[in-house]
């Protein structure tokens, strides 16, 4: 893409919020459709049938699931010499048992899943019919993709078997989702997302039960000494143990990310985290498992990648504070095919996670303009 | 085959069978019929984002189902015209309807001054209270109205899965249907008790009949209609669709109390008027509960009048805004 038309791009993107003042409710409306839908981790399939029947409405082509259980469809380009992959995760951190109820207010709509990732589905379910009545049409072809297994024990199992098994010449991936607009994360850390549960024996069940062994094995992670200069950190995110107050656990769960920008850096640690689960067993006769959930390898874009830099004028263009990038998870599963990428984010929100998530409504127009800048600027040739 | 047992197998439907909008639309647009569609409202400002979104970006602007979206409000003082208009709808007040006809309070109010004010030959009706609205609550009511000429009148009901595989299980509506409104229809009018949920809030209904019934403001409403409806055009001219699940606020006993009295009020009433039970003394408005405070018992009383508006075919203004002669004597 030449200055010229990087420019008259930009200058079109500008137009766009404006443009697409007419979509704000069908965009509202699959954000609520698809967030009403329980999709927790691994039982995605009604959230994937229902944005397939939207597909289909839009007049996607070759709307189906692949044997990952993805939804996809694809808008044909003028000469489909390459293929853009326009990508959101469709699975919640939320049990499907927990009410799915979405509320629209004024200025912003709430309930659990709403940023992670209905919004970011609903982004790519709604654009289809926005490119065609603003006669917007490209090149290459554009394959949409709800995946699946993507969060926790997912390990982006769903993008990945794609990634791995399609025959088509993807020439970039775009990952939206919904929060926060601004992200553009491009790098992706050697991290390793584990869990390490002490078990006592029922039959034969140590006095102090599991937890305090647990315990041992958090002072000693914490006492390791983490090398500053691969930015490694040990995160710990969650615990769970125990079913009364007043009898020793039978088990005790530590789920932790370990992080850095090395790849050797990490899996060394790893070893030593390893190490001191079977000390601690050792010590106090308690069976400690250590198990990953997820890996994902250093890598990304340089910041001079021109996908990199197209995509900050355009989010500078729209007056968007492009942030600092951060671990993209989907970058490394990209980068694992060589294929360029890109993760966006559609509106601000907080909450994520809790039943208050929200998203703010008035940003998503220029969301949806950012999204439609990108697209035209990989198909504009910044990723050839 | 009892009547019943052949109505609820003809005129009994569940909205997946209406799922091809596209042959929805081309049959409305082939019969020339217009719809519209009323949320009345009282305070709702929490529910009804969600419903004017979902229900103009799903069945107005994707599928043209819908010919026009309108709030018609009791007076709220939160923010739920603003938020409605915001989303697209066309807002009313109800005292600003017909304004020569004064202003009563209630949600029948609103739905008989709709006919006034909306355009369409169908008027679908929609409570702005459902937390899990969905498209289906508008074209599962309007399907069989577009499909079947002879069907004037549909009715919801929820909470009947579609593959039910577990053999029998009740299904009913709430609890002052089964402890009050389906004994009076089996004492009385027995082939209304096939309508599963007779005080379901969401219906949609042809003009040409609409405008022929009278509305009790209150909570007697629904079961005025069924009544009259049924005495004019019989069992054959209702439906019924199941719209699976409706989530909604749950109502205090207390609550349903007054709910049953102005039912039971509307119901006595429409018995003495059609000569079913003559000779039925004056009803008074007041309802009795009591309560314990500070270690007695106390009355609570609640005055409900029950007041009825005439068939909108013969007030005058609808009249001249519908190009009717105007009505003899």
């Amino acid at each position: 893409m030449n200055e010229t038309a990087a420019e008259e791009l930009q200058a079109a993107v500008r137009e766009l919020p404006q443009r697409l003042e007419g979509y704000r409710e069908m965009l509202l409306a699959n954000l609520v459709m698809i967030g009403e839908i329980p999709a927790p981790t691994f039982k995605e399939q009604a959230r994937i049938e229902f944005v397939k029947q939207r597909f289909v409405e839009c007049g996607l082509e070759q709307v189906s699931s692949d044997t990952a259980g993805n939804g996809l469809g694809i808008l044909r380009g003028r000469t489909g010499r390459h293929a853009i992959l326009l990508h959101a995760h469709a699975d919640t951190p939320f049990p499907e048992t927990l009410p799915h109820t979405l509320n629209v207010e004024p200025e912003r709509v709430v309930g659990p899943g709403v940023a992670d990732n209905a919004l970011g589905l609903a982004a790519i379910v709604t654009l289809p019919t926005i490119l065609d009545n603003l006669g917007i049409s490209l090149d290459n072809d554009l394959v949409f993709m709800a995946s699946v297994r993507s969060l926790g024990r997912g390990n982006l199992e769903g993008l990945r078997a794609f990634l791995v098994t399609t025959q088509l010449p993807l020439l970039a991936g775009l990952s939206i989702e919904g929060v926060p607009l601004g992200r553009m994360d491009y790098v992706s850390q050697a991290t390793v997302g584990a869990e390490i549960t002490c078990r006592v024996d029922p039959e034969h069940p140590v006095e102090a039960g599991a937890i305090p062994a647990l315990n041992q094995v958090i002072t000693q992670l914490r006492a390791m000494e983490l090398p500053a200069e691969s930015q490694t950190r040990l995160v710990l995110g969650s615990i769970a143990g125990g079913t009364s107050y007043k009898s020793p656990a039978l088990s005790a769960t530590l789920r932790f990310q370990l992080r850095g920008d090395a790849d050797p850096v990490v899996d060394g640690i790893t070893e030593q985290i390893v190490a001191i689960c079977d000390a601690v067993a050792r010590s106090t006769g308690v069976r400690v498992e250590f198990d990953v959930i997820a890996r994902t390898r250093a890598g990304g874009l340089p910041d001079d990648h021109p996908l990199v830099v197209r995509t900050r004028h355009i989010l500078e263009g729209l007056g968007i504070d492009p942030l600092p990038p951060t671990h993209s998870s989907a970058a490394s599963v990209f980068l694992e095919q060589h294929i360029p990428s890109i993760t966006l984010g559609v509106s601000y929100g907080a909450h994520r996670g809790e039943p208050s998530e929200y998203v703010e409504i008035a940003p998503m127009l220029k969301g949806l303009a950012q999204l439609i800048g990108v697209l035209q600027a990989i198909d504009g040739g910044c990723c050839d | 085959m009892t009547d019943i047992d052949r109505w609820l197998e003809t005129n009994t439907y569940h909205h997946g069978q209406f799922w091809d909008l596209k042959r929805l639309i081309e049959t409305k647009e082939s019969k020339g019929l217009t719809v519209s569609l009323c949320i009345p409202t009282l305070n709702e400002e929490k529910t009804i984002g969600k419903e004017i979104v979902i229900l103009k970006s799903e069945l107005v602007d994707r599928y043209p189902l819908l010919d026009e979206i309108a709030v018609i409000d009791s007076g709220s003082t939160d923010r739920t015209l603003e938020v409605a208009r915001s989303f697209g709808a066309d807002t009313y007040l109800s005292a600003e309807i017909l304004p020569e006809w004064g202003t009563r309070r209630g949600k029948g109010e609103n739905l008989w001054k709709a006919i006034y004010q909306l355009r369409g030959d169908i008027i679908v009706y929609v409570d702005a209270d459902i937390k899990n609205i969905h498209p289906r609550f508008v074209y599962g009511l309007v399907a069989p109205l577009v499909y079947r000429p002879e069907v004037h009148y549909v009715k919801a009901f929820y909470d009947r899965p579609l593959a039910d595989t577990t053999g029998i299980r009740p299904s009913g509506g709430g609890r002052v249907t089964e402890i009050l409104v389906r004994p009076l229809f089996s004492l009385f009018f027995p082939e209304l008790t096939a309508l599963i949920q007779p005080l379901s809030g969401e219906y949609a209904v042809r003009r040409e009949v609409l405008e022929r019934i009278p509305f009790p403001i209150g909570y007697g409403v629904e079961t005025s209609h069924l009544i009259d409806v049924y005495f004019e055009w019989g069992l054959e001219a209702f439906a019924q669709t199941d719209l699976d699940r409706r989530v909604h606020r749950h109502q205090p006993t207390r609550d349903l109390g007054k709910m049953a009295f102005g039912i039971l009020h509307t119901f006595l009433t429409r018995l003495r008027a059609r000569g079913i039970l003559p000779g039925l003394p004056e009803l008074t408005p007041i309802l009795r509960q009591f309560q314990f405070h500070d270690g007695k018992y106390e009355q609570v009383i609640h005055e409900l009048h029950e007041e009825e508006r005439p068939p909108m075919v013969e007030v005058p203004q609808y009249r001249e805004k519908r190009g009717l002669p105007p009505q003899e004597g």
